[in-house]
């Protein structure tokens, strides 16, 4: 893609209302509240990869004792999340860590389109926070068998892997590989519904990120602070 | 043709492929395998509210002591579920229960239609296990605020309550534990995106559940 064509995953753009019911502004207007209210050291922010770690056993385990918020909203692609960051959810917090996972939902868009979108969303939060560092989650391989999103979505890690370092102070972290097994399956003990993780497919996740956030945050694993939330 | 036959609710229906990564056939191609080791007295059938609740340790807690298979897929509507039943999920088990909670994804359809869907796919649980006992769930209110949605659900329950009323194999739970605020509004705190239960909403929604399950399982011949 030259430089000069617009990117359609790096154009922000709120979820549209189709159900009816609102969800998806209502988790947006609380999670810019929480901005007003918290001080994380920490923010992770994506889509329903994110959302759901919350609720297992490991958020309060290892991530909410490093003082972190959670902005996940199941669904979101890389233009609603550009957007979100866009409208009030950095406003008023200093995280020292931004962790973001997104791209697997950008269903209409390419690999290099979808990378150039987690790469936009990256540049906007290192600009915005001039001394955060931004932890990019590589995407995860999805389906049961091998098929073309596979493919895709590791195509994005490879342009990513290349292209955030120029950003100075995001990394990528990739355990895609964790989860095929040799025979190319991916095991719903790992994604309930061969995308969604399980709580042990969180644990294969949790570990190398918990240890990088504790190294970039300089604290060690016994001088864990009390929750935030 | 009767005005039944024409509702796109009640017709089993693929859910197409359009992701493509084929990850709805796969869950119900291992569903399917799933119930030709396994012999559970109960079934969860349903959409992510069924699925979701599978990932949490209330399930081993409350669900799997009871012999539960859980055949929830996120996402699903009626005519999914109605095609997923007609199709090999129910052709090797014979449980004594069926917990079925879905319809808050027929987006599509009205309230009639929706209670339609829900009434089929009690028909077919009906036709391929005669001696088990269907509890429908009541839909959940969602939304953060008041809104069309809630109303649509909440619609959508009293059809299917008058409904199951006459048959003597199938009956209505209301498992609403008064996720409604006195100010209209739900928390987070039950539902984290106001539409899908947290821990502790499924803690409120599974221990009333759990109670009714134990009573069915016991006293077979009450309704
Ligand atoms: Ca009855």
């Amino acid at each position: 893609m030259s430089g000069d064509e617009v990117n359609p995953a790096a154009v922000a753009k709120p979820v549209e209302d189709a159900q009816g019911d609102d969800r998806w502004m209502s988790q947006h207007i609380r999670f810019v509240q929480e901005c007003k209210d918290a001080e994380p050291d920490v923010l992770f922010v994506g889509d329903s990869m994110i959302q759901l770690m919350k609720q297992y056993e490991v958020w309060r385990e290892l991530f909410s004792p490093l003082h972190a918020l959670n902005f996940g909203i199941g669904g979101d692609n890389t233009c609603n999340v550009l957007w979100r960051l866009q409208n009030g959810e950095l406003d008023n917090i200093r995280p020292k860590v931004v962790v973001l996972w997104v791209g697997t939902n950008n269903h209409q868009h390419t690999a290099e389109q979808v990378a150039g979108g987690v790469h936009a969303i990256a540049q906007l939060l290192t600009s915005r926070l001039p001394k955060a560092k931004i932890v990019v989650l590589g995407l995860l391989p999805r389906g049961e068998r091998p098929n073309p999103l596979r493919e895709k979505n590791a195509a994005v890690n490879e342009i990513l892997c290349d292209s955030l370092p120029r950003l100075g102070r995001a990394q990528l972290l990739d355990v895609s590989r964790e989860f095929v097994h040799s025979d190319g399956a991916i095991s719903p003990q790992d994604m309930f519904d061969f995308l969604h993780l399980t709580p042990t497919g969180y644990r294969t996740l949790s570990k190398p990120l918990s240890d990088l956030l504790l190294q970039i945050l300089e604290e060690k694993p016994g001088e864990r602070r009390a929750p935030l939330v | 043709m009767s005005a039944e036959d024409s509702n796109p609710a009640a017709t089993p229906t693929l859910r197409e492929d359009i992701e493509g990564d084929a990850r709805w056939m796969s869950l119900h191609n291992r569903f399917v395998s799933d119930s030709k080791d396994k012999e559970p007295d109960v079934l969860f059938v349903g959409d992510s509210l069924i699925q979701l609740l599978h990932q949490f340790g209330i399930w081993r807690q409350l669900f799997s002591p009871l012999h539960a298979l859980n055949f929830g897929v996120g996402g699903d509507a009626t005519q999914h579920v109605l095609w997923r039943l007609s199709n090999g999920e129910l052709d090797n088990i014979s449980p004594k229960v069926v917990v079925l909670w879905v319809g808050t994804f027929n987006y599509a359809h009205t309230p009639e239609q929706i209670c339609g869907g829900i009434m089929a796919i009690v028909q077919v649980i009906k036709n391929k296990l005669p001696n088990s006992r269907t509890v429908v769930l009541g839909l959940l209110p969602r939304g953060k605020s008041p809104n069309l949605r809630r109303e649509r659900n909440a619609a959508v329950n009293q059809l299917v309550q008058e409904a199951v009323t006459s048959l003597p194999h199938a009956s209505f739970l209301n498992v609403d534990p008064g996720f409604v605020h006195s100010n209209g509004s739900i928390s987070h705190q039950d539902m984290y995106d106001y539409l899908h239960l947290t821990p502790q909403g499924f803690q409120a929604v599974c221990d009333p559940l759990h109670a009714h399950l134990k009573t069915m399982l016991e006293k077979p011949a009450e309704n």
